[in-house]
């Protein structure tokens, strides 16, 4: 087949073959004379006497050459001149004229006849002595004025240039988009070599990709099939090739060193074309090019000289010092001037982000989106809970005591949104679609829910389910399922301890001649044999410390699950509960219930505790709470005269006690006693206790002051509509009564003494202030009495007339004395503190007259008068 | 659960993560998992002359298994509440 008249069949043939393929043009016979520009002619050839040096003398114009491999490998003299022939052809063409030159005569001549087709003088050059002749004029040139690096640009110029032109002189061609076009002749060939896929970028003609690899593999090229556009680089290649003489080496060996870069640059300049095959066409590009570079060239009439250039180690060495020969900048600007050059910077930053985005792609769909489902459902599966309640408790209980009750958005809605932001899709991908996205999360919740559910619940039948630690290992799973046993203790200690407890026991029971074998009904609650403030005689009484400990833990375990069956709406049954509290226990000389409020835990459940309680079960809890208060270790604690020098942590578990368990029973009495039963407790306090070492506490002082102002005011309260009954009032006076016997004569010790409560101020002035003490400023604090003048009020409140002048007989010291101090406290102040003084003043006068007020009188100024 | 469940409610607030290599890292709570694997927004070093590498760093995932401590501000935890949870959890291992 001809090509364009061009008949590439006989590689082999030499130089004759292409001028016979010249000569056989159909249209008209090329003559030499046209197609020659005359150079050697007309030219200025000075420095002729250089040719024999350049090219050597042993060749004698007119000598035929075979460039091909018919001849085997270059061996003799004549073969590099042979090559320096048409090398003096190309120094010609790019120093004289130049590629821009001579262009523009094909550009225009082509299209329409061979004949004018003048750039094939290049390739008349390889088939004739003649251009010999005209290089000289321009061969001497070169040492003189040019580097070897400026040498090497010129020969890529021309390396470019010449095939530019003839290229179109062949196709007859519309433009050809410039990118492929102009790096063509060096991307081309080892990219067709070495990765075949990656060659089409370079050539945005659509050629297939198949036709690639398959001419330099020895197919002649006329038989290439109608993509144009190959042959015609082949043939360009070859001249370039051609044009590089054996003796300058470097110039062609820069070849592939060019290769590489651009065959990445293209392939960045089209990321989608498989970029996989980027780096390794790359990568491979140096060394593979050396062997298939023969037959190629061989295919494409190449010189024999070429032989030389594919012996891989001329190739490697070299093309390290043509890259860097090779400014990218010139290539750019000359080749793409429709792209900005690209810095060294820019490439690398190109590279490396094609090495990424290779990265990225490598393992790309690997996954189906049902695969990454599954997997986003079984993760998922770890982190929700069909039973938020239970296993999610902490957080959904803060949450809502956080927003003040108010459910926010639901659970599942939060961890799909949060799950979302982990797995990198929250933007929707590629479709923007964040509200999709977000559904299709919430949707996997759902789903990962009833994962949940099938889950094989922990520390039950299955341990090693097979979701344990879904897609992600536990290392120390075994550790956490089967920790290492504690030392173990060897048994007998134990009966050791027993016997250590029972023996205090005994003690304890022998000193205060306790009659053990008594039931507990006939218990002796005789407040005076346990006032110490270590709880452990007390407790002992009660079961142990241990046994107390474990109760209170029952009671916690019943009332989180009676809260639970509140949460889903169930009824509650307390009696469980109530069997945990061990209020009707006989069992223990001291009721369990008062041991489980010597805890602070036990103290701070008892608000629950009461949610679950009928009025009855309140009841009977108070009166073993009244019963058996002198065993309360708060009691003992707030006793000025069993706990003379409190601790801080002391003080505030009194303070606890107050704001948590005496609340519970103000808000009880108030709410729903009648008056009988809150008689009953009063009467229990008093029969079973020791009134007057209960009064020396604080804590006792307010639960008597609590009882009997709240049967003052039942009493007193006319709009009940029914008034007392004489069997009711008989016996509130007999209960005042025994009361009140029971404090005669000890009305005073309700005072702590002076240095009591400085230890107090003292105490919880260097720790937390507590409601012990009262002050305007943190410096300035004193010992808060209100609670003693409001018992003192509630008392002298009941009592009749009688009562009520034992009470200030019996308490007129501290009435005088308080208002001595409170006009002590102005006299001798400084004016600075004339306000902490003052507010303290009046602080003690509000404080007595809540008692005088009660018995028509008032305090002011120093003086007492009547109430008008 | 339990510790996944209170770490939840920490989201979004501040706290101090050390981890097992002594570097301590001040930032907002982004998110946690069954791991308690952390992400922490906006963070800071306390000991930036040591480890100048993280100056530049604003947001970091922390592996859960390398967290020694996690500093909490006092009012950030519900103590009664955490007790109940814990008996809770407790209780259900029991069952």
């Amino acid at each position: 087949m001809s090509f364009f008249g061009f008949d590439s069949s006989l590689p082999n043939q030499g130089k004759g073959g292409g001028r016979e393929k010249r000569t056989a043009t159909p249209d008209k016979p090329l003559d030499f004379d046209e197609t020659y520009q005359g150079l050697g002619e007309y030219q200025n050839e000075e420095d002729d006497y250089l040719n024999n040096e350049t090219f050597g003398n042993a060749t004698d114009l007119g000598t035929d050459f075979d460039f091909g491999y018919g001849k085997g490998e270059l061996s003799s003299n004549s073969a590099p001149s042979a090559a320096q022939v048409d090398h003096g052809r190309s120094y010609a063409s790019a120093a004289t004229t130049g590629p821009v030159v001579t262009n523009p005569g094909y550009v225009a001549a082509a299209p329409h006849s061979m004949d004018e087709g003048m750039d094939f003088t290049p390739m008349e050059s390889l088939w004739t002595n003649q251009p010999m002749m005209m290089q000289h004029p321009q061969q001497p040139q070169h040492p003189q004025v040019l580097s070897m690096e400026e040498l090497e640009r010129q020969q890529q110029q021309q390396q470019i240039g010449v095939p530019h032109g003839q290229q179109q002189g062949y196709m007859g061609m519309p433009p050809m988009p410039p990118m492929g076009y102009g790096y063509a002749p060096q991307a081309f060939m080892p990219q067709a070599q070495v990765m075949p896929g990656a060659a089409y970028p370079s050539a945005p003609q659509g050629m297939p990709p198949q036709g690639l690899p398959l001419p330099p593999q020895g197919m002649p090229p006329q038989s290439m099939p109608p993509p144009g556009m190959v042959p015609p680089q082949y043939q360009q290649h070859a001249m370039a090739m051609q044009q590089q003489p054996g003796a300058h080496q470097q110039a062609v060996q820069q070849v592939p060193s060019v290769v590489s870069p651009l065959a990445q640059q293209e392939l960045q300049q089209s990321p989608h074309l498989v970029p996989k095959a980027a780096l390794p066409a790359s990568a491979g590009v140096v060394s593979d090019f050396a062997t298939p570079s023969p037959p190629h060239l061989a295919a494409s009439k190449s010189a024999s000289g070429q032989a030389r250039l594919a012996s891989p180690s001329q190739m490697a060495p070299s093309s390290q010092d043509s890259r860097e020969s090779t400014p990218r900048g010139t290539r750019r600007g000359s080749m793409r001037k429709h792209q900005e050059p690209l810095s060294q910077d820019d490439f690398k930053r190109l590279q490396v982000r094609q090495a990424k985005v290779d990265k990225i792609l490598r393992h790309s769909g690997v996954m189906t989106p049902r695969d990454k489902d599954f997997i986003t459902r079984y993760q998922l599966s770890q982190i929700v809970t069909d039973d938020p309640y239970n296993e999610d408790f902490y957080f959904q209980v803060y949450k809502i005591i956080q927003r003040g009750g108010i459910v926010g958005e639901s659970n599942k809605g939060l961890i799909a949104r949060a799950y979302l932001e982990h797995s990198g899709h929250r933007l929707g991908g590629r479709y923007k679609r964040a509200d999709v996205a977000l559904q299709r999360m919430q949707s996997q919740v759902e789903k990962a829910v009833t994962v949940a559910k099938e889950r094989p619940q922990k520390n039950r039948e299955n341990f090693d389910g097979a979701k344990e630690g879904v897609l992600g290992k536990i290392s120390s799973a075994k550790n956490s399922k089967a920790p290492r046993r504690q030392l173990q203790i060897p048994q007998q200690r134990d009966e050791d301890e027993d016997l250590g407890t029972s023996a205090i026991e005994d003690v304890v029971e022998s000193l205060n001649g306790v009659d053990i074998s008594s039931s507990s009904r006939a218990r002796r609650r005789s407040s005076y044999a346990f006032r110490s403030v270590d709880q452990r005689a007390v407790l002992s009484r009660s079961g142990g410390r241990k046994f107390v400990l474990s109760l209170i833990e029952t009671v916690y375990a019943e009332v989180l699950d009676l809260e639970a069956l509140l949460r889903s709406g169930k009824e509650t049954d307390s009696t469980h509960l109530w069997e945990s509290l061990h209020i009707a226990d006989d069992a223990y000389e001291v009721s369990p219930f008062i041991s489980i409020l010597s805890f602070d835990k036990g103290v701070k459940i008892m608000p629950r505790i009461f949610n679950f309680l009928n009025k009855e079960q309140k009841l009977k809890l108070l009166y073993c709470f009244f019963s058996e208060l002198s065993h309360l270790n708060i009691i003992v604690t707030s006793s000025y005269k069993t706990n003379p020098d409190p601790s801080d942590s002391q003080l505030k578990k009194i303070e606890l006690f107050q704001s948590v368990f005496l609340k519970i029973i103000v808000s009880f009495l108030s709410s729903s006693a009648e008056f009988l039963e809150v008689l009953g407790l009063l009467l229990a306090l008093v029969k079973n206790n020791n009134v007057s070492f209960i009064s020396t506490s604080k804590i006792g002082l307010n639960l008597v002051t609590v009882l009997i102002s709240r049967a003052a005011l039942i009493k007193q309260d006319v709009s009940r509509g029914s008034v007392l009954s004489s069997v009711e009032a008989s016996s509130w006076n007999e209960i005042y009564d025994k009361l009140f016997t029971a404090l005669e004569t000890k009305l005073a010790a309700v005072f702590p003494p002076e240095e009591y409560t400085s230890k107090v101020v003292a105490t919880s002035s260097n720790g937390t202030p507590t409601s012990a003490t009262v002050g305007q400023s943190s410096g300035h604090q004193f010992y808060d009495q209100s609670y003693i003048w409001q018992f003192l009020a509630s008392l002298a409140l009941s009592g009749k007339l009688n009562h009520q002048r034992v009470i200030i007989d019996e308490i007129r010291e501290e009435i005088f004395g308080t208002i001595s101090r409170a006009e002590q406290l102005v006299k001798n102040v400084p004016v600075e503190e004339q306000q902490i003084a003052l507010y303290q003043r009046d602080k003690l006068y509000q404080d007595l007259n809540l008692f005088l007020n009660v018995m028509g009188l008032v305090a002011r100024d120093g003086e007492i008068s009547e109430l008008k | 659960m339990l510790f996944f469940s209170f770490f939840k409610t920490l989201v979004d607030q501040e706290v101090t993560v050390e981890l097992k290599n002594d570097i301590e890292l001040k930032g907002t709570l982004k998110s946690v998992d069954q791991f308690l694997n952390l992400k922490l927004d906006n963070i800071s070093c306390s000991n930036e002359s040591k480890y100048p590498h993280l100056s530049s760093v604003r947001n970091i995932f922390i592996r859960g298994s390398t967290v020694r401590y996690v500093y909490l501000n006092k009012n950030m935890v519900d103590t009664n509440l955490l007790q109940d949870a814990a008996r809770r959890e407790a209780m259900s291992a029991r069952k």
